[in-house]
């Protein structure tokens, strides 16, 4: 299971956390090496310190921080030319004898002269590329210790879910972004309705035929963007070769873990914020609205109308809003629309684009600027008597 | 709250519906007939509901992400045509999915049983060569071709410098089909990529080092045909596995399932694994239909060598450190071990972490190591070594990458790392070539494949236990070049751990007859 640093048992990682943020703070100049190694001692004297963890802190840091770059082609570069130059010289030998003349220290420094450099400069310069050798040059300043410790409990997660080969979520909100989420990390899907909204079942093409964890790092992907949704709970199968067993990672939207993926925005447009402002949390003629709450999906074809109305009787009619207006999204909206033909579904359309969407009139209500609600409870009217 | 419907579980409730209509009575001619008929039927009756997308789907094979996916058989045609557990129904997709590896098989009971299945899966090109200039082929490497002949698919294994490239290249001249190569780090690939431009005159794709440029002939490196593989699986007919024992990794292994090619050629030299993984290259690409040892060609295509050990010391600074250090580990293992008797080195390696004091013995451990490793002694055997032999191109193995850089800096030669660039990588081995270096140090990067013809001495001054690397390393000296004796020098750190790892790695045939060396 993931390691977790806790308020409750790792109080001291707080300190521990500042005093490796002032190692990379008062760092500036020197060698990842040596600013690794300087946050390796801070752990010294601690009884409960994998080096795992180290390695860990040691990643996020250098991800906050800023190295000097130093072009690899320019010091490749550089050593061609030396190494050229001193194989005139081969071997550098320990004492010159008559055979073999070319004393170390001074044919170093003739090599270095080549470069217009000493020798103390040349070495410093000869491997400078090497991640090891970069030297810090500026360290994000906002970054407190407890940042620190809650981005490494996240990034423990997803290096658990590496081994995952199959992620379960069942969430109750949030389902768009989930599914816009999961698309983005390549992943397929799997949808059924539960009784607290729907359960998602996330993996690859090759999952039905074989166990596997290839699709891992694409769930670990996909992490951040569950964590930025709300009310859901996840549960992924892992499969741990270490151990040569299976085990089962479970979390939900109180995990108290944060993501630095951007939050959902609440509406797509003006005109959905509207409507929904106007329609209040009342029923109207026994129709509540509900945001988002029903996904359409056929195959891997998936459609989150923008509201459903459920009556007082169990009834369900989704109202999808055609608000933007390129030629590409009416386009998609379209096939999409064709795709879910048999839904119970009813359009609410501006009126410039009535046109386009003559096959759905019957189950059509159009708007200018602001969508009215009579309007809307009429066509509900319909589809009920329909 | 509705239970996901495993693949055996949708497959199993289609039999139900449909085993009253069971193909019992028809003959094998009738069959493709009745399919169709099934199909049909199997339309109409579940035109609403669950399957409704499915039956409708039109009789279709294409290649899916990495798997082959069928669509608008029902289960009983499928249990007809196709072995059990070939086929897996996706419910995600309405159709039924199987590895891509699978494609041969599956093909040839399409066309046999002509059902009217549109094969869209293989987009597998032939290739005209314009004009093919390989070397006449040695004796062996002939026999290497035809008995690979006898079967399209198998591994050739062959000692480092037999020409294993050559029987490749002489395969893919034969097969002339669009091929992909994978090489196992990018300086094979671009090598790999170079030898077909001389043999074949063509110049091959490059799929690796951020280059995408998929041609019909591409070259690649195992990571990026894992990632790509998916995409391009259905692009080659011939599949090359380059030191192929690279190959049996959980994730590499899916580069292999993942391809539609039915021609699969492995090559290695050391295709055994310690971890057992070399077992599965029988079902990832063929059975062995070839093998040559190199005692049996020791002198003859490959050159004649001598292996030389050479002992060393360390000098009392690090003698006194690493006795130091060799107490703590020693009194550290004796108070656990009166403890428990079955205390390990896993065991105090798992407990490094949360306990201070088996923190402290297994630093003082990989201390010890790291002091074998860059004994200064080896420094001034390689000068020896340098002076006996100057004027002969050399080759240095080190233990690790910091030794490497040391001996890099010491002596100021090319050292080879990981983090070469391609041109600097290519300077180097063309410059050790050209006479332009005298010797370059690596650590792992030359262990296998790369081409250095002219070598003939090389020296070992760390390194792992394995025999394969052994063998490997010595395999790089021992391309024919005249009649050039080849000399490979072992250092080896007396009264430390290293004189076990040595002998450990030369436990293999190639190493009877070690000699001593004292310098």
């Amino acid at each position: 299971m993931p390691d977790r640093l806790t308020r409750r048992r790792h109080e001291h990682y707080v300190g521990l956390a500042e005093g490796m943020l002032a190692v990379y703070r008062g760092g500036m100049g020197q060698m990842r090496e040596c600013l690794h190694r300087e946050v390796r001692s801070v752990f010294a004297s601690q009884e409960d310190c994998p080096g795992r963890r180290i390695d860990a802190f040691c990643k996020l840091l250098d991800e906050s921080a800023e190295y000097e770059h130093v072009s690899s082609s320019r010091a490749a570069e550089l050593r061609i030319r030396v190494f050229k130059a001193a194989a005139l010289l081969h071997p550098l030998v320990n004492e010159a004898d008559p055979w073999f003349e070319h004393e170390e220290r001074s044919a170093k420094e003739k090599v270095a002269a080549q470069v217009q450099m000493t020798w103390l400069e040349l070495e410093s310069q000869l491997f400078a590329d090497l991640m090891q050798y970069h030297r810090l040059q500026s360290f994000d300043t906002e970054v407190t210790a407890t940042d620190m410790l809650a981005r490494y409990n996240v990034a423990q997660v997803q290096a658990c879910l590496f081994d995952a080969v199959k992620m379960s979520i069942t969430a109750r909100a949030d389902f768009k972004q989930l599914l816009r989420y999961a698309k983005l990390a390549g992943l397929m899907h799997r949808i059924y309705r539960v009784d607290e909204g729907y359960e998602i079942e996330l993996d690859g093409p090759v999952s039905v035929l074989q166990s596997t964890h290839r699709y891992g790092v694409a769930m670990a992907k996909f992490l951040p963007g569950l964590l930025a949704c709300s009310d859901w709970k996840m549960k992924a199968l892992l499969k741990v070769a270490r151990w040569n067993r299976h085990a089962v990672l479970e979390l939900n939207s109180n995990c108290g873990l944060s993501s630095t993926a951007a939050p959902a925005a609440r509406f797509d447009s003006t005109v959905e914020e509207k409507f929904s402002e106007k329609w209040g949390t009342e029923a109207r003629e026994g129709w509540t609205l509900e945001r988002e709450s029903e996904v359409l999906h056929q195959g891997q074809k998936v459609f989150v109308p923008d509201f459903t109305f459920v009556h007082t009787s169990g009834r369900r009619v989704s109202m999808e809003i055609v608000g933007f207006w390129t030629p590409e999204y009416l386009h998609d909206k379209l096939i999409t629309l064709a795709t879910f033909r048999d839904q119970q579904l009813i359009l609410a359309v501006q009126e410039a684009h009535v046109e386009q969407f003559g096959e759905h009139a019957r189950r059509m209500v159009t708007y200018k600027s602001v969508l009215k609600i009579d309007a809307v409870l009429s066509l509900l009217r319909q589809e009920v008597a329909a | 709250m509705l239970k996901p419907i495993s693949g055996r579980h949708c497959q199993a409730k289609f039999f139900e519906r449909l085993a009253y209509r069971s193909l019992q009575t028809s003959s094998v001619n009738n069959l493709s007939h009745q399919l169709r008929i099934m199909a049909e039927f199997a339309s109409s009756k579940m035109a609403s509901g669950e399957a409704a997308t499915h039956s409708s789907a039109p009789a279709e094979l294409t290649f899916s992400a990495g798997t082959l996916v069928l669509t608008g058989w029902t289960p009983v045609a499928i249990e007809k045509v196709f072995p059990s557990g070939v086929w897996a129904w996706d419910d995600r997709i309405r159709g039924w999915r199987t590895v891509a590896a699978e494609y041969s098989q599956v093909s040839a009971l399409l066309k046999s049983k002509s059902v009217g299945t549109r094969d869209l899966a293989a987009h597998v090109q032939s290739v005209a060569w314009s004009k093919i200039t390989l070397p006449e082929l040695r004796s062996e490497q002939q026999a290497a071709v035809a008995a690979w002949h006898k079967t399209k698919q198998g591994l050739v294994v062959m000692p480092t410098g037999s020409g294993k490239t050559e029987v490749a290249l002489q395969i893919m001249a034969d097969q002339a089909v669009s091929t992909l190569i994978i090489a196992p780090i990018r300086d094979l690939m671009y090598q790999w990529h170079r030898r077909i431009l001389r043999g074949l005159n063509y110049d091959a794709g490059i799929l690796g080092d951020s280059t995408v440029n998929v041609k019909p002939i591409t070259v690649t490196t195992y990571e990026s045909a894992c990632i790509h593989m998916p995409v391009i699986g259905n692009q080659f007919g011939l599949i090359v596995f380059d030191e192929c024992h690279h190959l049996p990794t959980p994730i590499r292994s899916d580069a292999a399932r993942m391809c539609i090619a039915n021609q699969r050629l492995g090559l290695s030299a050391t295709p055994e694994r310690s971890d057992g993984g070399h077992l599965r290259l029988a079902e990832l690409i063929g059975p062995e239909v070839y093998r040559l040892e190199i005692p049996e060609i020791r002198g003859k295509s490959l050159a004649d060598y001598q292996v030389f050990r050479i002992p060393i010391y360390l000098n009392d600074r690090e003698q006194h450190r690493y006795d130091e250090l060799s107490a703590v580990v020693r009194t550290y293992f004796h108070q656990r071990r009166q403890d428990d008797p079955t205390f390990t080195w896993e065991t105090a390696c798992a407990e490094s972490n949360t306990d201070p004091e088996s923190r402290y013995a297994v630093q003082a451990f990989r201390e010890k190591r790291s002091i074998e490793d860059r004994a200064s002694e080896k420094l001034r055997v390689l000068e020896d070594l340098f002076r006996l032999h100057q004027g002969s191109p050399m080759l240095i193995f080190a233990g690790s990458n910091s030794m490497a850089r040391a001996v890099s800096t010491r002596f100021l030669i090319p050292c080879l790392l990981n983090h070469c660039g391609k041109q600097e990588r290519l300077e180097y081995l063309e410059g050790l070539r050209d006479g332009i270096f005298p010797a370059i140090v690596a650590n792992q990067v030359l262990d296998e494949g790369v081409d250095i013809p002219a070598v003939k001495v090389a020296v070992v001054i760390g390194g792992l236990t394995s025999a394969k690397q052994a063998k490997q390393r010595l395999g790089r000296i021992l391309r024919r070049t005249g009649s050039h004796r080849a000399v490979l020098y072992e250092v080896v750190c007396q009264d430390t751990g290293e004189v076990q790892r040595s002998r450990k790695r030369r436990d293999s045939d190639a190493f009877t007859g070690t000699k001593r060396k004292k310098l």
